[in-house]
């Protein structure tokens, strides 16, 4: 099956190349460092990267963006643990379990754990990649609009499982989301909503400023007005580093007691991710969220401790979850570039780009290019690999130089945050007006904490709000208006019979938990 | 190449250092007028995402562009709204020759439909590059095989033929809408699916949630090639070298054409003398071997126009778009089966439907107020304040004073606010605003405001 020629002239190319190995290394450094800021997202990194692609050839230009996604969603980590503020969309679902660890001091143990949890997913995926390849590309043709509108609002499902505290409050901050989400022109009506004659609003509130403002912006407001967020004191940010606890042999062994013990989770979490990454529009933030989600609900199934010895086992159950989802998110890259090869599809932003870079080579993606151009599939793979195994080395790097931000004075560090959010959500779109789209919602997210709203899902109703919406609208259309067009297909009866069970069980356990209360 | 590459850089470098003086002595003498044009970074609008074929087009420019004009050219995305957001924004820009826009043949459409008062008049046109004529497809399991066969189809089936290639109201809606009517049906016939993009579209053909896709044959190139769709027709006067086995709609007996189309412009207003360098040298690019074979490569239709006949062809183009989007057909097509205030609708009553246990929980789980919140209430909530107004502030005179000093600006409130030591202020101030400036203009490309300093 495998064609030994094509695949010993890919593996030249990629390993036996100097320039590849230093275009790695330098798009490593890269990725790490524009995913730690706070903004800067995987996306950006390598849309900023496409001019310099024209001077590149194929490999070496597809290594640089394989390698940069890979390490900006690691690095992504960064500021998620250490401040509280996720530094790509990915890394949204367990900024809260990631903080509390900081809190404790044991910043250095969820990031370790996350760096070879992240390599381990990457890795993952791209095995997943050459066993499936285009057999699973065929799979999502069977997708219809209908089918996405069930996997959509499964996803929002899950964020409202995943976020802390009461579920009536979560699926609040949820629908506040999808409202920001019908802000501007509806992409299914191509009529103007909700925006007040102001000309910017009508490309709606983009996504980027408003995850800043609603987890960065926020957190300095909150730090200005000193533990007066009744729930969650919130301590200074530098506790962490400086009295680490946990060392790195210790890490390292709970990593490989981790390894054993979790096989198969780690193998559920790296399916999950590549999965979901095959399906356009659904990137690497949906896939850490519902591998996030899957985890817990697998956690609550065990028989739960109490004392001393449950506060160890829910902070292993946490780094447990927050492990899964780092394995997902790195292995939905990897599954979103099986549909961009084969169909030309792309999968998440990142792969649209890159059907561009080969487009802009003369390389056509679609079916073809797995006989025409074997030895460059090959090679994507194997970039794959190698991308993965040199975030290993980088990553570490760059968790050991990371301490320093938490060193800063609070004085210097909050205005260099201010500065960042301001400089990173203009950078963007080159827009002034997403500056102040931020500042709203940094004082929105100010709001919701100090009403013990989660904030998180507020992010995944703008993100996926307006592509649930289209769905919905396509197949409504599709069926003429008719309800029922909805569940139609056998696929889609299928998904629609998971969402039903889902919410069931989300509404049965909060009675119970009511009941409990009450007694 | 290596070489030429590296003499290039140095030129840039050089190129820099002069700009920067001439703005730092302009701004000592307290003029700008008789600088030569350009001294620093263009910008280069596209009103689509990156990835997509605008966005491909436009890359291939600024590169070509940066080589003709000696500064760099810096690509933005500025999306949404269906192409409102950047051809607005292109417009409105200050018209010093420094921002262009490469306009998409939403221009012609967008102020016909009311979702923008900017049109081609509000812009001075510098050379068209490209028109992609639209084209019709089918699955390969469908029936149909020729216009003949989706004509009597539509003409006899009860049920609407569901199609799309685009968002509702887009271009190829309006080609297949003008097309139907042209051939005498009724609109009712087809029943437009809004789905954003060629791409999806085309997946949703294969998924078999839709029977027809109107776009162009680039944007449906893998799919063609790799005999997964049938293309039955192109809208043009004559046969595409790209494909040079489908027949046109006017070979089948069927007298309709229509194409989108890209073009270099820039905001009415411009000096003559720099418009006259922005022409030339888009003309010199667009006329290049070079860009000829990136079209070619990219199965792009090449259409090279001069400034003069680019714009004729905006006007010309700008009638026939009022003529189809103000037809009947066209206007009753757009009526949703779904309304606009369906889904806000829906949500608001799930908000209202859960308004009231989350309140209920809110009751149980609040805490008395703090009594350290109650003693020094005042100055506490005033910081806050301060460094909204100091963000409000930096967005309101960024442009003006540029955006180094205003983040200097900032900083230096800010670093106040939380209570710095006076080295800490001097620190972040002098040292913070360079270095991000640096960090996000010089090493990622990001076209920030410039200003009294040319920064």
């Amino acid at each position: 099956m495998v064609d030994i020629g094509a695949f010993t002239e890919a593996a030249t190319q990629v390993f036996a190349r100097g320039d590849v190995w230093l275009i790695v290394i330098a798009a490593a450094l890269y990725g790490v460092f524009v995913g730690a800021i706070p903004g800067l997202t995987a996306t950006m990194a390598v849309a900023l990267f496409v001019p310099m692609a024209y001077w590149l050839d194929p490999i070496a230009a597809i290594a640089a963006i394989i390698t940069m996604a890979a390490c900006a969603i690691f690095a992504g980590d960064l500021p998620t643990v250490l401040l509280r503020i996720p530094g790509t969309p990915a890394s949204a679902a367990y900024v809260d379990d990631a903080y509390a660890f900081t809190r404790r001091g044991e910043a250095q143990r969820v990031l370790r754990l996350g760096l070879v949890c992240s390599v381990i997913g990457g890795i993952f995926g791209a095995i997943a990649m050459m066993m499936l390849g285009g057999w699973l590309a065929q799979a999502a043709g069977w997708f219809s609009v209908t089918e996405y509108f069930w996997l959509f609002l499964i996803g929002l499902t899950c964020a409202v499982i995943v976020a802390e505290g009461p579920r009536s409050k979560a699926v609040l901050s949820l629908l506040l989301g999808l409202f920001f989400s019908t802000i501007g022109l509806s992409a299914a009506h191509q009529e103007p909503r909700f925006t007040l004659g102001i000309a910017s609003l009508y490309s709606g509130i983009s996504f980027i400023p408003a995850m800043i403002g609603l987890f960065g912006m926020s957190e300095v407001l909150l730090n200005l007005v000193d533990g007066a967020a009744p729930a969650k004191p919130r301590s200074p940010v530098a506790p962490a580093l400086q009295r680490s606890t946990h060392s790195l042999a210790l890490t390292l062994q709970e990593i490989g007691d981790r390894l054993r013990r979790r096989k198969m989770s780690t193998l559920r979490s790296g399916g999950i991710g590549v999965l979901i990454g095959m399906l356009p529009g659904a990137g690497c933030d949906i896939a850490s969220w519902v591998a996030f989600a899957a985890s817990r609900r697998m956690q609550q199934k065990a028989p739960t401790v109490t004392g001393d010895e449950g506060e160890v086992e829910s902070q292993r159950r946490s780094l447990d979850s927050i492990g899964d989802a780092t394995t997902a998110n790195n292995a939905s890259l990897a599954g979103s570039w099986i549909p961009a090869l084969v169909f030309g599809i792309p999968g998440d932003s990142i792969t649209a780009i890159v059907i561009g870079v080969l487009m802009m080579k003369n390389l056509t993606p679609g079916p073809q290019i797995f006989d025409e151009q074997l030895p460059l599939v090959y090679s994507i793979y194997l970039l794959f690999i190698l991308a993965n195994l040199v975030l290993l080395p980088v990553g570490l790097l760059a968790i050991r130089v990371s301490g320093t931000i938490v060193q800063i004075p609070k004085a210097v560090l909050f205005p260099l945050i201010v500065a960042f959010c301001v400089t990173g959500s203009y950078a963007l779109n080159g827009s002034l007006f997403d500056v102040l789209t931020m500042l709203a919602m940094g004082i929105l997210g100010f709001v919701l904490v100090r009403l013990q709203m989660p904030t998180a899902p507020v992010v995944l109703g703008i993100i996926l709000g307006g592509p649930l919406e289209e769905r919905l609208v396509q197949s409504l259309t599709a069926a003429n208006g008719n309800i029922a067009g909805l569940v139609q297909r056998p696929l889609s009866i299928a998904l629609a019979t998971l969402f039903v069970v889902l919410v069931g069980s989300m509404l049965v356990e909060s009675f119970r938990r009511r009941d409990r209360q009450a007694t | 190449m290596k070489h030429l590459f590296s003499e290039r850089e140095t030129f840039r470098h050089a190129r820099v250092l002069y700009a920067a003086v001439v703005a730092v002595s302009c701004f000592v003498i307290g003029c700008g007028s008789n600088q030569e044009f350009p001294s620093r970074p263009l910008t280069l609008i596209c009103p689509w995402s990156a990835g997509g074929g605008t966005d491909r087009i436009a890359r291939q420019v600024a590169v070509q562009l940066e080589e003709e004009l000696g500064v760099p050219v810096n690509v933005v995305n500025a999306t949404g709204g269906g192409g409102v957001t950047g051809h607005s924004r292109g417009a409105l820009a200050s018209p010093d020759g420094y921002t262009l826009t490469l306009a998409t043949v939403e221009l012609n459409m967008l102020h016909h439909r009311g979702l923008s008062a900017i049109g081609p008049d509000d812009y001075q046109p510098l050379g068209l590059l490209n028109r992609d004529p639209a084209a019709l497809f089918v699955h390969k399991r469908s029936d149909w095989h020729s216009l003949a066969d989706v004509e009597a189809a539509l003409a006899e089936r009860a049920e609407p033929m569901n199609a799309s290639g685009t968002a509702a109201g887009g271009i190829w809606h309006a080609a297949l809408i003008g097309w139907v009517a042209q051939c005498g049906l009724p609109s009712e016939s087809v029943n437009w699916i809004s789905i954003n993009g060629a791409a999806p579209s085309l997946q949703e053909l294969m998924a078999g949630g839709i029977d027809l896709v109107c776009c162009s044959i680039p944007e449906a190139r893998a799919m063609l090639d790799a005999g997964e769709i049938r293309c039955l027709g192109l809208m043009a006067d004559e046969r595409s070298p790209a494909a040079p086995d489908v027949p046109t709609f006017r070979e089948q007996g069927d007298d309709w054409s229509l194409s989108s189309w890209r073009g270099v412009l820039c905001p009415r207003g411009v000096p003559p003398e720099r418009v006259e360098v922005l022409e030339a040298a888009v003309d010199r690019l667009s006329r290049s071997p070079k860009f000829a074979e990136f079209m070619d490569s990219g199965g792009f239709q090449t259409s090279i126009a001069d400034a003069s006949e680019f714009t004729e062809f905006l006007s010309r183009s700008d009638r026939q778009f009022a003529e189809t989007l103000g037809s009947p057909a066209f206007v009753q097509s757009q009526t949703a089966v779904v309304r606009p205030y369906f889904f806000p609708i829906c949500l608001g009553i799930l908000g209202l439907i859960f308004v009231v246990p989350a309140c209920r929980s809110q009751a149980a789980v609040a805490t008395e107020p703090s009594v350290a919140e109650e003693s020094d209430g005042r100055s506490r909530w005033l910081r806050p304040v301060v460094v909204i107004l100091a963000v409000i502030a930096f967005v309101a005179t960024c442009e003006t004073i540029g955006y180094v000093l205003a983040t200097a600006a900032l900083l230096w409130l800010l670093a106040i606010v939380f209570g710095a030591t006076r080295r800490q202020i001097v620190g972040v101030t002098l040292l913070a605003a360079p270095l991000l400036y640096q960090l996000f203009a010089r090493t990622l490309g990001v076209p920030l405001p410039w200003g009294w300093l040319g920064w």
